[in-house]
């Protein structure tokens, strides 16, 4: 996928700003804190998850997504979010 | 107005959360601690440790593990080996083994949900994400006798046979259990019951001087220097002694005993700081016992009370208060009773818990009998007999 239509989606910069900001968390409470249902949060965490950004640990009947720490594009992404936090 | 000078330096120093560096009167205990884990620092996959600490209320039981904790997180961390020493109380998760591990969890995965899973899948994810960061941990269950109550054996058979379900992994999980009586340990099957009590620890009471000790290094930690009079420690331990040697009861006392010596702005803790202090955590003295009371044993105890209230010491001799009785008896115009009758009354007081008497060799020739007032405001005695004796005379 190109960059500008993994990085055009509302939801995914949210989500990927929200897994910056906390670490770890499981499907549900990703819907929940960016008001999303379920079944399309879960669509836009697949994408990024596909695209390497974001990888899934599954504990049980839990599974939480966080930055994939071996991908180049992840840290590239983490970067990005944390030098615009810090000039807003 | 000029703002007052505190006593306290370091109020913090005083909490009940607070944890010193060293534990005074526990070295022996914290050493055996590392030396039961020293053989896991070496070769962290390869055991776990499994360590019941046991003793009565303030005997140092959660400090020793959170002291330890501290001191093997830190050796651990010299060593290169990732661990962690979380330390759950058992009541507060209500004895409930899910809340428990689900506390134990959150340590390694913060936003882990809440609820939707059962305890062996939370026990699950603790070892799965121990194995992701190849980290070990200490599991300190404070007030243990509660899972025991709540959940029973099988709670127990769960947290001590974990790596029997996954033969060939590394090891994970020690086990601090915290308990006031092993007593409690009975109540599990033979089998959960043998798993756990491999090495216990047995924390003795406190004796005056211990508490004594560990007061010092507190005053010295909490307070401003020269505020809190050698006699006032002493009182203080005393106090705690009779209540089982209980350190966190002294500890709390004296704290309260400073705000008390706040409060009145004295610049230093004086002993009747101590005894209001006692009296707003028990209630030593109740009207009920005043009002049962004779005519001369009220009018002897309103004459220590004014002894005491009048020159702020902690002890008082008993011929001091014997003059303090025939002063009252003077004022209410009565023929004090002689000193025979006195000592009984004396005894009585000791009996009732209001007064305390101890005899001390003075020199070479006879004895003399030394009193105190442990755990009543001098004050406050004095006023609730003062009303106590007017009514007669009404």
């Amino acid at each position: 996928m190109e960059i500008e239509e993994v990085f055009s989606s509302k939801p995914r910069m949210k989500i990927l700003r929200l897994v910056a900001r906390l670490g770890a968390l499981n499907v549900s409470d990703i819907a929940r804190r960016i008001s999303l249902n379920y079944s399309t949060t879960n669509q836009h965490l697949k994408l990024l998850e596909a695209e390497g950004i974001l990888q899934q640990r599954v504990y049980g009947r839990v599974r939480m997504y966080r930055f994939n720490d071996r991908s180049p594009k992840a840290i590239a992404v983490q970067n990005l979010i944390e030098t615009w936090e810090q000039n807003k | 107005m000029v703002p007052h000078q505190s006593v306290f330096k370091d109020e913090s120093k005083l909490d009940i959360n607070y944890v010193p560096r060293r534990l005074p009167h526990r070295e022996k205990e914290h050493r055996l601690m590392m030396e039961f884990f020293n053989f896991l620092l070496k070769f962290p996959e390869r055991m776990t440790q499994r360590v019941i600490i046991t003793g009565e209320v303030g005997t140092g039981k959660t400090a020793l593990a959170q002291r330890f904790g501290a001191d093997i997180t830190l050796e651990a961390n010299k060593r290169g080996v990732k661990f962690r020493y979380v330390h759950v109380n058992c009541r507060e998760c209500r004895g409930k083994l899910f809340l428990i591990l689900q506390h134990a969890v959150s340590v390694f995965r913060p936003n882990f949900p809440k609820r939707g899973y059962s305890a062996e899948e939370a026990l699950e994810t603790l070892m799965q994400s121990l194995d992701e960061e190849d980290a070990h941990m200490v599991l300190a269950l404070d007030e243990f006798d509660t899972l025991i109550e709540q959940e029973g054996s099988e709670a127990v058979y769960k947290l001590t046979r974990l790596q029997e379900m996954r033969p060939g992994k590394p090891q994970r999980i020690s086990l601090v259990s915290i308990i006031r009586d092993l007593k409690s340990t009975e109540k599990l099957d033979a089998s959960a019951r043998s798993t756990l009590q491999r090495n216990v620890i047995r924390l003795y009471k406190y004796s005056s001087d211990q508490l004594t000790d560990i007061l010092n290094e507190r005053v010295a930690m909490a307070f401003e220097r020269s505020t809190v009079p050698e006699d006032v420690v002493d009182l203080v331990a005393e106090l705690a002694v009779s209540e089982s040697g209980n350190a966190r009861f002294a500890i709390e006392l004296l704290w309260r005993a400073g705000k008390y010596a706040d409060a009145e702005d004295l610049g230093s803790v004086a002993p009747e700081c101590v005894r209001k202090a006692v009296s707003s955590i028990i209630p030593t003295i109740r009207r009920s016992e005043l009002s049962s009371l004779g005519f001369h044993e009220k009018l002897f105890l309103l004459g220590a009370a004014r002894v005491f209230k009048g020159n702020q010491r902690t002890y008082a001799s008993l011929s001091e208060i014997e003059e303090g009785y025939a002063v009252v008896c003077e004022e209410f115009d009565e023929q004090p009773h002689s000193h025979t009758q006195l000592w009984k009354y004396v005894q009585l007081f000791s009996a009732l818990g209001i007064l305390k008497a101890e005899v001390a060799i003075a020199g070479t020739r006879g004895r003399s009998t030394r009193v105190s007032l442990p755990s009543v405001p001098a004050y406050e005695l004095e006023k609730e007999l003062s009303a106590a004796l007017e009514k007669r005379w009404e």
